[in-house]
């Protein structure tokens, strides 16, 4: 009896997945365009919004967009060969070039494009890339990305517009300058053990290679471009080196791990600290701490909004010390001493894989995703700054604006465009956490310390690169 | 064991002169079987099993005139035109190919192993028609495939499938190690076979002496952590089985509780409280201390002596379970005898219960070393934010199967992490081997029955 059980068991499954591989076997006549799109846009609704824009302009084409429903970080070089990638992909520029190299993701005409006009040089040049001596750009930008600073309005001191505000801008000094922010984190420190000024996790590599950048140091040479040439340490990318363990010298063992990463929203709604460094697409979780710490003080949900949009501001960077030494005051009024902060950067955009069977329309879909409509309507939902300067006008955002000032100008360093950026971040938040954990410990470091271990990350992270290739 | 190698070397001694036996009483019908397999089957009368054989190899040779042959040249060659999106060219995907080859390979295995099954039913058949003995039907052959060679059948279909999705990955897995894929060597790029990976694991370069330091370590962490798991789950299951504890069910539940939270939650968790602003830290501080970094860039004895703690946490309980169970299998009257004797409690331990525990919990012990061996989750979760000095590209708490992670899934170099897998399976594979032959449980397997 179990013989027979076990020879129809055999049989039912053996005719069952059969069935199953022929019933998924089934053929369609319509152009179906897949989109990968990143969580954000899906959580939020924008994907749903554009895929139904798209698809209402063109219904009678045959042709229907979809959410290619994969991981936002999913493999198109895995994936893609097989049949089973994304037609239209949209990733930051690291992640989308990645690819060029192996002729995953297509070429594309952007000059006769209506978005060319609009999108400034430095945000194509993050989709640049060289085919046998010849120019080619392999995506569109769509949105610039860079860390901002985060701070309260109601934790600054009573007396800030006497005391602190020297150069009578209206503006606080500390958030305009990185001496005035360290010694007014240094002042908080003192008065109150358990508060913090600034705080930031310091081996966080997006946010803190800025500090190197200001002072010489890049990562790639020739624009990075050259993954012989890794320049962390050119320069006088030691100043940044300091900076970042003076830093730490504020804070203490908290900014070596996540503590001040996980904690800071909560921690600038209830005062723990007073300014952090975060991307702008966070800001709504810090809105949400904000206004339940005032809801909690007895306002009513209305109230608390206001008073948060009163009081948490989000702007660009404080300015450095030329001579890249913030511990001492300097003459707030005299531009000279002053240098811009440059910061890591990143520019998304949509790509278009090489393996579409439906060429045409996977273009069609990206010039209607980096339309001004679309890019305004995803800058508004996202809280993102649009990489297209028509709709950037019309956006009338003063936050907006710095950051696409930024990229225009070179502050924001665009995160590299070459295969190889994949092994830059271990070996810098190591070497970060390296510097950070002697400044805020035992803080005997000298600035040939630090700029040794500013050539240790170097040569790990050539290490990593060209060990094996 | 000595024994199963002996009998193999004579078999293999024997082979040349049993196969002249064998021709010598061949007939026709086996050699006809050699021309075309199942020919025989037909002058023995057996047409169906005959027709299934004709099949079997007309099929098999399809296989191979279609793709099978220039799978196995595939095979060698991995590849000899790139493949490029944008000019159309589809090209040739190594890693396609290199497991296509394999598959190949396993095709002409079953085709042998079928010919020679063949060759040897036609004789088997046409010795028994000399003998006039009655010859088995097809339909007989059926029945007996559902009576007394039932195994066969049940076998067959779990063997096939142990063969596709166990056995042709691990054997690919060992073949990239042989290969320079990984890097900027993927598809579209070709692959070809290298031993450079071993090369440059041995050779005297940074990654050798870093793979010394790190294999080092790894024993030195799978010994320490096995041995703590084991001695304090057995004392804590001696403890609750002593009869002097109260409330021995709510005791045993707490290490169970420990036990029943899947183990990479209780891992976060103690990543959190270790953390710098984590709740261990903050009493630290509130009792006028100065934060510890635990999990810091310097805290390399610190960081493995909690990692050390946080496995013992997840591991004893099951241990305690196991030799609580084992425990109540001891007989009583060797208690006390030993005590009429003026045994202690000590000798006692000694010589009765570690000895019986010992005996049944050697395989869990090796078990239990592979598994430490390969921890993975314990420093992944705890510090993976850290490379160290002197390490390539890893940190001084990392183990092989840690630095194994990083060089194949975030950097990319497959058959780097291929060639340290099979040094890491080469490794385990040995020492358990050895262990368990020379213990007890396995030389005196009857002595408990």
């Amino acid at each position: 009896m179990k013989r027979i059980l076990a020879l129809v068991m055999a049989v039912v499954m053996v005719v069952g997945m059969t069935v199953l591989l022929v019933a998924c076997d089934k053929p369609s006549s319509q152009i179906t365009l897949r989109v990968l799109e990143n969580d954000t846009a899906k959580k939020e609704g924008y994907l749903d919004y554009i895929l139904e824009a798209f698809n209402e302009k063109y219904k009678d084409d045959n042709v229907v967009a979809v959410d290619a429903n994969m991981d936002e970080y999913s493999n198109l070089e895995q994936d893609g060969p097989y049949g089973y990638g994304p037609d239209v992909l949209y990733q930051a520029n690291d992640v989308l070039m990645k690819y060029v190299e192996g002729h995953h993701i297509m070429p594309i005409d952007i000059q006769s494009m209506e978005v060319y006009e609009q999108v400034p040089q430095n945000a194509w040049d993050a989709y640049k890339a060289d085919n046998n001596g010849e120019v080619i750009y392999c995506g569109i930008p769509v949105n610039v990305q860079q860390p901002l600073l985060f701070y309260r309005k109601d934790t600054l001191p009573e007396n800030w517009q006497t005391e602190w505000d020297k150069n009578d801008n209206d503006i606080p000094d500390m958030v305009e300058y990185w001496n005035e922010m360290y010694l007014y984190s240094k002042s908080i420190r003192e008065s109150d053990n358990s508060k913090f000024g600034f705080a930031l996790q310091l081996n966080n590599e997006y946010f803190n290679s800025g500090f190197l950048f200001t002072y010489g140091g890049y990562v790639f040479g020739n624009n990075n471009t050259d993954d012989t040439d890794i320049g962390l340490s050119a320069g006088n990318a030691k100043l940044g080196g300091k900076i970042i363990w003076e830093l730490a010298g504020i804070m203490d063992q908290k900014c070596l791990d996540d503590s001040f990463t996980v904690g800071r929203e909560s921690m600038l709604a209830n005062g723990t600290i007073f300014a952090t460094i975060c991307t702008p697409d966070m800001t709504s979780s810090f809105i949400k701490e904000l206004s339940a710490v005032y809801q909690s003080e007895g306002l009513s949900e209305q109230e608390a909004l206001q008073k948060v949009d009163e009081n948490l501001v989000i702007t660009g960077l404080p300015k450095l010390p030329a001579d890249g030494d913030i511990t001492v005051r300097k003459d707030v009024t005299d531009d000279s001493l002053w240098v811009a902060h440059k910061t890591m950067g990143g520019v998304n955009g949509y790509g278009i894989s090489s393996y579409t069977k439906h060429r045409d329309w996977a273009l069609k879909f990206v010039e209607f995703a980096t339309s001004k409509e679309m890019v305004l309507k995803r800058a508004e939902m996202l809280g993102v700054v649009p990489a297209r300067a028509d709709a950037l006008a019309e956006m009338h955002d003063t936050v907006a604006q710095i950051t696409y000032d930024n990229l225009d100008d070179g502050t924001i360093v665009v995160m590299p465009s070459i295969s190889a950026v994949g092994q830059i971040w271990m070996p810098i938040a190591s070497g970060f956490k390296q510097i950070a954990t002697d400044g805020c410990g035992d803080r005997i470091f000298t600035i040939d310390d630090i700029e040794n271990v500013l050539k240790t990350i170097d040569d790990n992270i050539y290490k990593a690169i060209h060990t094996f290739s | 064991m000595k024994n199963a190698f002996r009998q193999l070397w004579q078999k293999i001694r024997n082979l040349p002169s049993a196969v002249k036996e064998f021709f010598k009483e061949s007939g026709r019908e086996t050699y006809a079987s050699m021309c075309f397999m199942g020919v025989g089957q037909m002058i023995n009368g057996q047409y169906i099993k005959g027709l299934l054989y004709m099949l079997a190899e007309g099929g098999l040779i399809a296989y191979f005139a279609l793709r099978g042959i220039s799978d196995i040249i595939g095979f060698f060659t991995l590849g000899t035109v790139k493949a490029d999106a944008w000019l159309g060219i589809e090209g040739d995907n190594s890693v396609i190919m290199l497991l296509m080859g394999i598959f190949a390979w396993f095709a002409l295995g079953v085709l042998v192993y079928l010919y020679i099954h063949n060759i040897k039913d036609a004789k088997k058949y046409a010795d028994m028609k000399i003998f006039k003995e009655h010859l088995p039907s097809f339909r007989d052959d059926l029945s007996a495939l559902i009576n007394s060679k039932f195994y066969k059948l049940a076998l067959f279909l779990p063997l096939v499938g142990v063969l596709i999705f166990n056995v042709l990955p691990i054997v690919f897995m060992i073949l990239i190690a042989f290969t320079n894929y990984g890097g900027t060597i993927v598809p579209p790029e070709l692959v070809d076979w290298s031993l450079d990976s071993f090369g440059k694991l041995v050779t005297g370069s940074e990654l050798s002496q870093s793979f010394i330091r790190i294999l080092g370590w790894n024993l030195l962490w799978a010994f320490a952590s096995t041995m703590f798991n084991y001695f304090v789950g057995l004392g804590l299951a001696i403890l609750f089985n002593k009869k002097c504890v109260k409330g021995k069910a709510i005791w045993r539940a707490f290490p169970v509780l420990a036990y029943a939270i899947p183990g990479f939650i209780t891992l976060l968790a103690f990543k959190f409280m270790f953390s710098n602003g984590g709740p261990i830290n903050n009493m630290i501080v509130d009792n006028g201390g100065k934060i510890i970094d635990f999990f810091g860039i310097n805290s390399k004895w610190m960081a493995r002596g909690i990692g050390l703690f946080v496995n013992a946490w997840l591991s004893i309980p099951s241990i305690m379970l196991l030799a609580t169970g084992i425990l109540s299998n001891i007989n009583n009257d060797l208690y006390e005898a030993a005590r009429i004797d003026g045994a202690s409690g000590w000798v006692q331990f000694k010589s009765i219960t570690l000895p019986f525990v010992l005996f049944s919990t050697t395989p869990v012990l090796i078990n239990q070393f592979i598994g430490n061996f390969n921890n993975f989750g314990v420093f992944f979760f705890l510090r993976s934010d850290v490379l160290s000095d002197g390490y390539f590209l890893a940190s001084d708490t990392d183990l092989l199967i840690n630095w194994l992670y990083r060089m194949s899934i975030e950097k990319n170099y497959y058959s780097i992490g291929a060639a340290i897998s099979l040094i890491i399976f080469l490794i385990t594979s040995a020492l358990s081997l050895i262990v368990y032959v020379r213990s007890a449980s396995y030389k005196k397997e009857d002595t408990f029955r």
